[in-house]
């Protein structure tokens, strides 16, 4: 048996299915789509399946019809066993009824009310609009026509929450109500009628239809506890018999059976007693065993051999990787710093040869056979200039000079009178560096034969 | 006549090859189709093969199924062609008809198929247990027990319950469903994944429920394995009441009773 679903929706000829209406319907099941029409009432005329519905028929008389979908639950109402089930449908029933007259009546007024649209006159009902139709204020349906009694906010809120806390408690004392020894469910149903009197407008209305679907889908469930023949068959019991079977020893604390959480009064073979038993109920297929225990079935898996493989040319990655860098940085640094401390030995040369004269920085550092060899010498020299071994300075026609500091100089010399600045050398000012200071040859000699005598 | 006869191997044995390739293909799919033979492949594969070898292959499915049996996981067609009856498949259903003699005739067992879309088999003990004679030197698989309490709480309940139901019953029995229970370990896992897979029983979501809840039901194995009439039996026993106090319970196991002979 599915899940049973009570749909209620309004359809009259010139309007078709009630949009309102099946909204609420919505709300109630989002997955409503088209609804599945068991059990239908039109017109005080019933087209149904099932029989018993027809003791309900009687009542509808109007130019609206309704229809109402029970899914599934009939069967219960077939079999005369499930009188809980019964009482849902009526109440439900009746609901569908009192909300059916309003819309009538909303339909009639609504012909006459059409050409004054929104501007009708409040005073001019004798009775609350009991109507779950008239625009929610959450919809912005605009409050055309409301009574103000119907709008009142604090009024519906209360509304509101009471639904809530019916719903929470129907939830929360689901195994309560489920008791066949008592009437709890009628009781909430009776409830969810006195606050019904005071609904008026779809938001609560649509609460009022969530509360009516989980009311109904516990009649059901209470409904499939009664057995109308036979014995029932209480689960506890049955455990209490069967504790009893598996050698449970009672007399020992008993208040603690209560709790369930006993572990030594049952003997530890307790299960093997009543698997032995049960096993009469089985015809199971003895299963078949190897008399010195069967072979491990799966050989050693190739994924050993697979992973050998990947893990070895990896480990050798890994080692070459490292060692390659290392080389390539320490001979990358040797080489600079060595090459630092050659352009140091030629500056100081220069130098001492005649401190006087000072040495022009880009007949230094300018080869004017390579350009790469001046852009080497410019970086080398950079770094001269950084561990304060060298200054540069601006002679009287500002161009730049460079000299050695003495070993002395270095430490008053260092950071406050440091300066920073970018050189750029393209091809072309190189070549114009060499034609101004007719540059012949390079003051640094090229390393390579130095590295070729190395 | 010698030589004609080789001919004739050779040209089969490309066929059986081609067939295997077919086999391959269809594994791809996940399951088999094995297509019903014509009569006359059927009879061309019989001369094919020497009735010595025919019978080596009913002993293979024999054995591959009582293997397979031992976890007690329902064995499904597509294996046995795949690692058994493999370049025989012309032969299957002679084969399967054999083994399922063997069954009978020699071990007391019965195949029975439970799925016949999916084609899936099962073991059964075709002897009924003698009252008061053990049914086996082994000590009771205390799992037999467990299963026992969850099919007779459905079967009382008329087919299905509700999780719930099921895990506080256990719980007066001391198996916490949370906890790992002496004998059987993580006792959700053996339920809700071993008896599942065993096809013993069935644990289906139950429709439109929200937060989501689960029902049992009687498993295809458990249909065929276990008698309804000596559960109810058993539970009268306990209970001390006659099994036909339970009307309805009744009625369902006789009629059982009666359409399974």
């Amino acid at each position: 048996m599915e899940n049973i679903k009570i749909w209620m929706a309004w359809w009259s000829p010139e309007k078709g299915w009630d949009p309102l209406v099946y909204a609420y319907l919505k709300l109630v099941s989002p997955d409503l789509r088209v609804p599945c029409l068991h059990v239908i009432i039109v017109n005080g005329k019933k087209f149904c399946k099932y029989g018993p519905c027809s003791k309900l028929t009687g009542i509808v008389e109007s130019k609206m019809c309704c229809i109402i979908i029970l899914l599934h639950s009939l069967k219960q109402l077939e079999s005369g066993g499930a009188v809980i089930q019964i009482k849902t449908t009526i109440t439900l029933y009746k609901r569908a009824v009192s909300l059916m007259s309003d819309s009538r009546r909303r339909v009639s007024r609504g012909s006459q009310e059409e050409s004054a649209s929104h501007a009708n006159g409040m005073g001019g009902r004798s009775r609350p609009d009991r109507a779950a139709d008239t625009g929610d204020e959450d919809d912005g349906a605009g409050p055309s026509g409301i009574h103000e009694e119907d709008d009142d906010p604090a009024r519906r809120r209360e509304i509101r929450s009471q639904y809530r806390d019916l719903i929470n408690s129907v939830q929360q004392n689901r195994e309560d109500m489920l008791n066949p020894a008592n009437n709890k469910l009628i009781d909430v149903l009776e409830e969810a009628n006195k606050l019904f009197a005071n609904v008026r407008q779809a938001r609560e209305a649509a609460l009022d239809a969530q509360l009516l679907v989980l009311a109904t889908d516990l009649g059901r469930e209470k409904a499939s506890q009664l057995h109308a023949e036979g014995s029932s068959f209480d689960p506890s019991a049955f455990a209490e018999h069967l504790l009893s079977f598996m050698g449970l020893n009672r007399l020992e604390e008993e208040e603690d059976d209560q709790d369930g959480c006993l572990y030594g009064y049952l003997p530890p073979d307790a299960w093997q007693r009543l698997s032995k038993r049960a096993e009469y109920c089985f015809r199971t297929a003895p299963s078949f065993h190897y008399m010195l225990g069967s072979f491990l079935a799966e050989p050693p898996p190739p994924r050993q051999r697979v992973e050998r493989q990947r893990k070895a040319p990896s480990k050798e990655a890994k080692r070459m990787m490292p060692t390659q860098l290392k080389k390539m940085e320490e001979s990358h640094q040797e080489a600079t710093e060595k090459e630092v401390e050659r352009i140091l030995g030629c500056l100081q040369s220069y130098y001492s040869d005649d401190p006087q004269s000072p040495i022009s920085y880009y007949e230094f550092v300018v080869d004017p056979a390579s350009f790469s060899r001046t852009v080497e010498n410019i970086f080398h020299t950079s770094f001269l200039i950084r561990d304060g071994l060298a200054r540069i300075y601006l002679d009287d026609s500002k161009l730049p000079c460079i000299a050695p500091v003495e070993e002395g100089e270095v430490e008053p010399g260092g950071a406050a009178a440091r300066h920073q600045c970018v050189i750029s050398v393209s091809p072309a000012s190189w070549r114009e560096i060499i034609e101004a200071f007719e540059i012949k040859e390079a003051l640094i000699p090229t390393p390579k034969t130095l590295t070729q005598e190395n | 006549m010698s030589q004609r006869k080789r001919v004739a191997a050779v040209g089969s044995q490309t066929k059986h090859f081609r067939r295997s390739q077919q086999v391959v293909l269809d594994e791809d799919d996940g399951d088999m189709s094995l297509t019903q033979p014509t009569s006359s492949q059927v009879q061309k594969a019989r001369e094919n093969f020497t009735p010595v070898q025919v019978d080596r292959k009913v002993a293979e499915v024999v054995q591959f199924i009582l293997i397979k049996d031992q976890k007690k996981i329902p064995i499904r067609r597509a294996d046995i062609a795949k690692h058994v009856i493999k370049e025989y498949k012309a032969l299957y259903q002679d084969i399967m008809k054999r083994a399922d003699r063997t069954f009978e005739q020699v071990f007391g067992l019965k195949l029975v198929e439970i799925d016949s879309k999916n084609h899936i088999y099962i073991l059964v003990n075709k002897l009924q247990p003698v009252p008061g004679e053990p049914i086996s030197m082994c000590p009771g698989n205390p799992k037999t027990g467990l299963l026992f309490v969850i099919l007779s709480i459905i079967f009382m309940k008329g087919g299905t319950v509700k999780e719930n139901v099921v895990w506080n019953t256990l719980k007066k029995l001391r198996v916490d469903v949370g906890e790992k229970h002496e004998d059987f370990g993580d006792v959700k896992k053996v339920i809700i994944d071993e008896f599942v897979r065993q096809k013993y029983l069935e644990y289906v979501r139950i429709p439109h429920t929200d937060p989501l809840e689960f029902e049992f039901r009687w498993g295809q194995r458990a249909e065929k394995e276990v008698s309804k009439m000596k559960v109810l039996e058993f539970i009268g026993e306990l209970h001390n009441q006659e099994p036909q106090s339970w009307t309805q319970q009744y009625r369902e196991a006789t009629s059982v009773e009666t359409s399974q002979r």
